[in-house]
């Protein structure tokens, strides 16, 4: 096996806190999201006035949901307004053709075996970041605002339905509303299946350790033993 | 009839007692949400301001809105509403009938151009030049553009004229549209429902007649006063749905006892409209009040929106019905079994290119 010839510290702090506080909203979120839609357990015993049990379902869902908000936020903070070269979204430029050229080429084609080597980056590969904006930030974006509208729906005229109301009239109505946030949901179980897979195998295919550069920051770059 | 008579002068020769007028009008400001201190405005329109004129027109409808309409339970109203806002034409109603109805029309639109209020119960069949509904010999779309080319306002009755109901559900084979897609240059008034409750639809009248303004209306242009608030909101089994007692059963004992409806399909959570509070037929009951899932009639393409029965429609994907969720599972199943084989094919090449170095 090739030995480990360099260190680099890729994911600071602020990146690996964002990137757990966001897997673990998403999970809370795709689960209480889930049991609202369809709650399964059996109803509790005595007045109902006196059980709290589907509204603390909810109540979990509407606390992680901002928590998820700010998470959000703070990591378009830290990538628009400091100097964290890997946390900038600096080489992801989907408008440009130059994107699409050679590095997105050539990884899609090492993803379709097509190619023996393994193109290999420090940050994200281009199809990861590709993956990364359509997933979770258009994807967040997305359940954001009909979250926020839907929110905004529990107190009419209030600060939240003055703001993000205006998402509702996009979809027609309440129903598409929900119908829409739910659906689209899906998309988060979707991207943490290839996620992981992706994560699991370039740490097997390159041995760049990305699965714990999440925990540690650190990423390794491994002699090639092709070049003994 | 003697035109530009005030209400209380149509109170008075038809016999109610100014005490009665007086009860009327109170009844009136708090159906339509008005601090008590506006109640001598309403008083002094009533008594001042001659009777709006009403166009009422029917399209592609089945009458339930008028049906409701002439049930409006406050004491005196089921008589007096027809006079207080001087109904002048309406197919169902007016006791004249043919060119004589038709003249009448005419004239109203003539007399008080620009002032006279439209209001519209049924959608308009636009496939066809319109051919699917006429009245008096024209088509409905033209006698709506013509009809609403002096209206100072437009009043879309039901369910139909606010967002199209059950003629435009899939696949609208008449091409019927609900009013606000042929008149564009008129404030419109939604009153969804099939029908809506008819406190509402007088109150809108009262409120439009009182003001001389529209009411306030919200992003989906219905009045607030009535739409503001979901079914759910202010439903009297709300605490079952908080504590998370839900009826899985109509013959079920959780039934009997009057649990939540949530899981048998209740629109109530999406729904906007003042069932829960208003209540139907001088306050009897409502649907979820007698037992049943509310369908959500007073929403936007709710013919489409799948089973009334279950919570999430029904969506059509490769020519089979399936829900979200089904549609969700599989999508994750098929990228956990691509990433699968992905893997077999990483480790099948992996292990060619080990042998291969090894050579």
């Amino acid at each position: 096996m090739g030995r480990i010839i360099e260190e680099i510290y890729v994911w600071r702090l602020p990146v690996r806190v964002y990137h757990w506080i966001n897997a673990l909203c998403i999970v809370a979120l795709a689960v209480t999201g889930l049991y609202i839609a369809s709650p399964a357990l059996n109803p509790p015993l005595g007045e109902a006035v006196w059980q709290h049990n589907f509204v603390m379902w909810r109540y979990v869902h509407y606390c992680v949901a901002f928590v998820f908000i700010g998470n959000f936020l703070y990591r378009l903070y830290y990538a628009l307004l400091t100097d964290d070269v890997y946390a900038k979204f600096g080489g992801f430029r989907p408008w440009s053709p130059a994107w699409w050229g050679e590095p997105f080429k050539e990884q899609v084609a090492s993803y379709l075996f097509l190619r023996k080597d393994e193109p290999n980056y420090v940050g994200h590969n281009p199809v990861a970041a590709l993956a990364h904006f359509v997933f979770i930030f258009c994807g967040s974006v997305f359940m954001i605002l009909t979250g926020l509208a839907m929110y905004g729906e529990n107190r009419p005229g209030g600060f939240i339905e003055r703001f993000f109301g205006w998402v509702l009239p996009i979809f027609g109505s309440s129903y598409n509303l929900h119908f829409a946030h739910h659906i689209m949901a899906w998309i988060f179980p979707l991207y943490v299946i290839m996620h992981l897979y992706a994560v699991f195998r370039h740490d097997v295919v390159d041995r760049t350790s990305v699965t714990s550069s999440i925990i540690t920051g650190y990423k390794h770059k491994v002699e090639d033993e092709r070049s003994l | 009839m003697p035109t530009k008579q005030t209400f209380a002068e149509v109170f008075e020769s038809r016999g109610v007692s100014r005490r009665d007028f007086l009860k009327f009008c109170s009844l009136t400001s708090v159906a339509l949400g008005l601090s008590p201190a506006l109640l001598p405005d309403v008083i002094h329109a009533m008594e001042t301001k001659p009777r709006t004129p009403v166009i009422w027109l029917h399209g592609l409808e089945c009458t339930c809105c008028t049906e409701s309409f002439i049930r409006s339970s406050h004491p005196v109203m089921a008589d007096i509403v027809f006079n207080m806002i001087s109904l002048d034409y309406d197919e169902t109603l007016s006791a004249a009938a043919g060119q004589q109805l038709e003249d009448v029309r005419r004239k109203i639109m003539k007399e008080y151009n620009g002032k006279y209020i439209l209001a519209i119960e049924g959608n308009i069949p636009m496939k066809d030049d319109g051919v699917y509904c006429t009245v008096g010999g024209n088509s409905f779309l033209n006698v709506v553009k013509e009809t609403a080319a002096g209206a100072a306002a437009v009043i879309a009755w039901g369910a139909c004229a606010s967002f199209g109901c059950v003629q435009n559900a899939h696949p609208n084979p008449t091409g019927a549209v609900p009013v606000s897609e042929v008149i564009k240059d008129k404030p419109i008034i939604k009153v969804p429902g099939c029908p809506p409750i008819s406190e509402v639809m007088t109150g809108v009248i009262t409120h439009v007649h009182t003001f001389g303004t529209l009411p306030e209306l919200d992003r989906l242009g219905r009045p607030k006063a009535f739409y503001a608030t979901r079914i759910h909101d202010k439903c009297y089994r709300r605490a079952f749905y908080d504590a998370g007692m839900f009826v899985r059963g109509f013959d079920e004992e959780s039934t009997r006892k009057g649990w939540c409806l949530y899981k048998m399909g209740c629109k109530g959570p999406t729904t906007y409209n003042s069932c829960s509070k208003i209540q139907w037929n001088a306050g009897t009951s409502f649907p979820i009040g007698s037992g049943h899932p509310c369908i959500g009639c007073s929403e936007p393409g709710f013919w489409d929106k799948g089973p009334f029965y279950s919570r999430l429609a029904e969506v059509s994907f490769l020519g089979t019905d399936t829900t979200a969720d089904q549609i969700g599972v599989v999508a994750v199943g098929a990228a956990a079994a691509g990433a699968a084989a992905h893997a077999a094919v990483t480790a099948v090449k992996k292990k060619q290119h080990d042998s291969e170095s090894e050579k």
